[in-house]
């Protein structure tokens, strides 16, 4: 395997040469500082993308057009990585000597029209196709509670801290989402292909000058890079006692969730003995949670905990019954009290150390693995990966404890089951 | 052991039936890192009543998910979990209607995490408290589910759908009948049910085959292959059991739900080509690049749908499930396209190419090449190892012939809607 980075002025291309797979993976992220009202706009504008294109006026013609190119994937996808919020449209398709010469180029070139020729008239989106866009996010964001684990976890980030981008909804708001217009969509769109970071990876058995020529061909775009603002997320003044908030839904079971900040720390404090931490804690099914709130008390099926490096957090998620709420607050409480104390022992020390590395070691099995890889040691400033098994191995029981005393329980949200 | 080329997928299969009855299914990859074993038993919440000891015998529902969670303990007290997770290994367990499988997923350890996976799949450790201490956490597993608003639909559908079938049934039981199980009606269902001839061992990745098979062989030779109980079953009637209902649920907009029950007496194909034939007829007619999928897309009458295939014995069952906002119109929809059975040459070309390419693209994927993998074994007893050559063999006359056949009548239509608009 070889990964290269060429700096191609207005975006870097990532090639990573390996013979590992069939396939060949593109990822093309756009990514820039979020802002609350523009959540909603960015969704409805990667969506509208995949309905139609000026070669393709339907969704049928564009999955067509992906099927006759051996069925391949295209897809787009949003999130929040700390301060910023990135955008990406991936394409998956079988490596040429699986299907015919030029199928991969052929591929891009659809990828580039998907992103470079969409649908306008006018310096506007088509009025249908936003209409039916704008349609189905009206539904998603009507039906939020029934994905009750999903509702705690945006209800718990809201209650923790609503100036920080960790409480913006990722879904979207309806109050930005009407006042989405074909026009200002447009020129949200040129915005985002003119003024955001882009960062292209290419993934497969390639010929690297081949593909570097294709892509410098069909995506073109015109950022100049600036030095970039931080991704991390400011460390949160913890709160001198612990809030609890609480909404009753129509359920038979309610979702305990609880964010825990992290305190300041080093880099490498916070990627080495913070993260062998959680998973002490609750990051496996070996975990303390697993096993005492689960295995000894039965008090749930579901419970684990995960850390968020660019967040500056821990969070839990418990399915509980509400007889139990207090209880469970009790007995996680008592687990982290314990393990400040230093209640764990070198072989669950080791075993997360087993668990971390095994998690590397997986790193080169799947193309989205790698390209996710490559690009978070960018955005966390994390060790290449081959350096991280060696300094994982270092870590003390005592650097570990050290780590578990800058968490503290600070917001606990119940999303409160009731049958009626 | 058998040798067998998967064709035009560049990787083989290698595989045994062991004097037990145990098979062994390998599929070594020279390019990963990592491993997927799997140990299952044929044995899922489709067993609703059997003979044990000369006695007709019901076990509580959701004994075989249950016994699946208590096969973690052990009398070593070795905790499973742990000793995985102690060379960074995942294990897991599932089950489902017709099996019930333990995995362990990794990339280091592999013949101490095989040695391991047998044993304590072998050596089931029942006590009362044990077995006490599960209830309440399977109890919240099932509530989880239960809050579920598509998994909530799916169900109602099933019992709509069939009479006395087992598939009427959550795989988990209820919490009332979880309450009542005991340790003997877990050993009564493990010592019938968990035997080598009623087995099997999947493992993919990277492994010296050699090696993996005499490890296995050693490792069960003590295991008897024993007399599988007679399992005692209703006779399911060919009609649904409610052809029209509505629920109302706590949810914001409306869903459809449909099944149809086919006998598959009546139908000329069988096994595999029967099941890639009728995938094609409904990925024609309801899939992505339907031409129904462009309309009811653009009429705004649908948000989400996904449909599937399932088997039992005597029927083939067809399930589309849909989240919309105008349910009755979406109803007309769908039965139209279920009346006119319309298919065209050209997407049936489509898609078997895009079908083929996927059976290359999944060999990629070890996780998912090994669900593929595990489906065929039960369904058909044995894996298809030239799928790609019987998907670009099929001929669009069967399919016409087959839909002259098919019987789509026997249909059930459930819609869900809100439960508060409705007040």
């Amino acid at each position: 395997m070889k990964y290269t980075k060429k700096d191609l002025g207005s975006f870097n291309l990532h090639l990573i040469n390996t013979d590992k797979f069939k396939t060949v993976t593109t990822k093309i992220i756009f990514h820039t500082p979020i802002k609350k009202e523009d959540i909603t706009k960015r969704n409805i504008l990667s969506d509208i993308l995949l309905q139609s294109s000026k070669n393709y006026p339907s969704k049928r013609d564009l999955i067509i057009k992906s099927e006759d190119l051996y069925a391949a994937d295209i897809y787009n996808n949003n999130e929040r990585a700390g301060n910023y919020i990135l955008t990406s449209f991936i394409l998956q398709v079988l490596n040429d000597k699986y299907t015919e010469e030029d199928n991969l180029e052929e591929a891009l070139d659809f990828l580039s029209e998907i992103l470079f020729n969409p649908d306008i008239n006018n310096n506007s989106f088509n009025e249908e196709k936003l209409s039916l866009v704008k349609n189905n996010c009206k539904v998603s964001l009507s039906s939020i509670k029934e994905d009750p684990v999903n509702y705690a976890q945006i209800r718990l980030n809201e209650a923790y801290d609503k100036n920080s981008p960790v409480s913006y909804r990722m879904t979207g708001y309806e109050e930005d989402l009407d006042k989405i217009n074909t026009k200002n969509l447009y020129k949200y769109y040129e915005n985002m292909i003119n003024n955001d970071y882009v960062d292209i990876f290419v993934v497969g058995q390639i010929d690297e000058n081949k593909i570097t020529d294709i892509i410098k061909k069909k995506f073109k775009f015109r950022k100049i890079k600036k030095q970039k603002s931080e991704y991390e997320i400011d460390i949160k003044k913890v709160r001198s006692r612990r809030l609890f908030a609480k909404e009753t839904i129509e359920a038979s079971q309610s979702k305990l969730v609880i964010a825990c900040p992290v305190g300041k720390m080093t880099k490498d404090e916070k990627n080495y003995a913070l993260t062998l931490a959680n998973i002490i804690f609750g990051g496996s099914v070996d975990s303390k949670l697993f096993k005492i709130v689960r295995e000894k008390h039965s008090l749930c099926y579901v419970i684990f905990s995960s850390l968020s490096k660019l967040d500056n957090l821990i969070t839990i998620k418990a399915g509980i019954d509400k007889e139990n709420y207090l209880k469970t607050v009790d007995v996680i409480t008592e687990i982290l009290d314990q393990m400040k104390k230093g209640k764990f022992s070198e072989k669950d020390v080791n075993m997360a150390k087993e668990i971390y590395i095994s998690s590397i070691n997986n790193i080169e099995e799947k193309p989205l693995y790698l390209i996710n890889e490559y690009f978070s040691e960018e955005i966390t400033k994390l060790d290449n990966y081959q350096e991280r098994v060696a300094k994982i191995k270092k870590v003390t029981k005592k650097d570990i404890i050290k780590a578990l005393k800058k968490i503290k329980m600070d917001t606990i949200f119940l999303l409160e089951g009731d049958t009626k | 052991m058998k040798e067998i080329e998967l064709t035009s997928l560049d990787i083989k299969l290698y595989t045994e039936t062991l004097d037990n009855g145990l098979d062994v299914y390998l599929i070594p990859y020279d390019n990963k890192n990592n491993y997927f074993m799997t140990y299952a038993t044929k044995f899922g919440s489709d067993v609703l009543k059997f003979d044990y000891e000369k006695e007709e015998y019901t076990p509580p529902l959701g004994i075989a998910h249950f016994l699946e969670h208590k096969m973690f303990e052990t009398e070593s007290g070795i905790d499973p979990f742990t000793f995985f997770s102690e060379s960074g290994t995942d294990g897991n367990a599932m089950t489902t209607y017709d099996n019930t499988k333990y995995i362990c997923s990794g990339t280091k350890n592999f013949e101490e995490n095989l040695n391991f996976l047998i044993d304590f799949v072998n050596e089931p450790y029942f006590t009362d408290e044990n077995v006490e201490k599960e209830k309440g956490i399977i109890a919240e597993e099932l509530k989880m589910y239960d809050d579920i608003p598509d998994y909530k639909m799916e169900m109602r559908l099933r019992e709509n759908v069939y009479i006395n079938h087992s598939r009427k049934y959550d795989i988990g039981g209820s919490v009332e009948e979880i309450y009542t199980i005991t340790k003997e009606d877990l050993y009564k269902c493990y010592n019938s049910f968990y035997t080598p001839n009623n087995m099997f061992i999947l493992i993919l990745g990277n492994m010296d085959v050699e090696k993996t098979i005499e490890m296995i062989k050693n490792k069960t030779k003590k295991l008897k292959s024993k007399e599988l109980p007679k399992i005692i079953k209703q006779e399911e009637p060919a009609r649904v059991s409610k052809k029209e209902d509505t629920f109302y649920d706590s949810i914001e907009i409306p869903k459809v739900a449909i099944g149809i029950k086919i006998p598959k007496s009546k139908l000329k194909l069988k096994s595999v080509e029967l099941d890639l034939y009728l995938n094609m007829f409904t990925n024609i007619v309801f899939g992505s690049s339907s031409e129904f999928r462009e309309r009811v897309r653009s009429e705004k009458l649908l948000n989400d749908i996904y449909t599937e295939w399932e088997d039992t014995n005597d029927f083939k069952t067809f399930y589309l499930f849909a989240t919309t906002t105008s349910p009755s119109e979406l109803i007309e929809e769908i039965k139209y396209e279920l009346d006119n059975k319309q298919v065209s040459t050209k997407a049936f070309e489509r898609i078997k190419k895009v079908w083929i390419a996927n059976e290359v693209k999944i060999v990629d994927n070890i996780e998912r090449m090994e669900s593929n993998i595990y489906d065929d074994i039960i369904k058909y007893n044995k894996v298809i190892d030239n799928r790609i050559e019987l998907i670009r063999k099929m001929e669009f006359k069967k399919l016409t012939k087959l839909l002259v056949d098919i019987d789509l009548s026997n249909i059930s239509i459930l819609k869900v809607l809100s439960k508060e608009k409705s007040d």
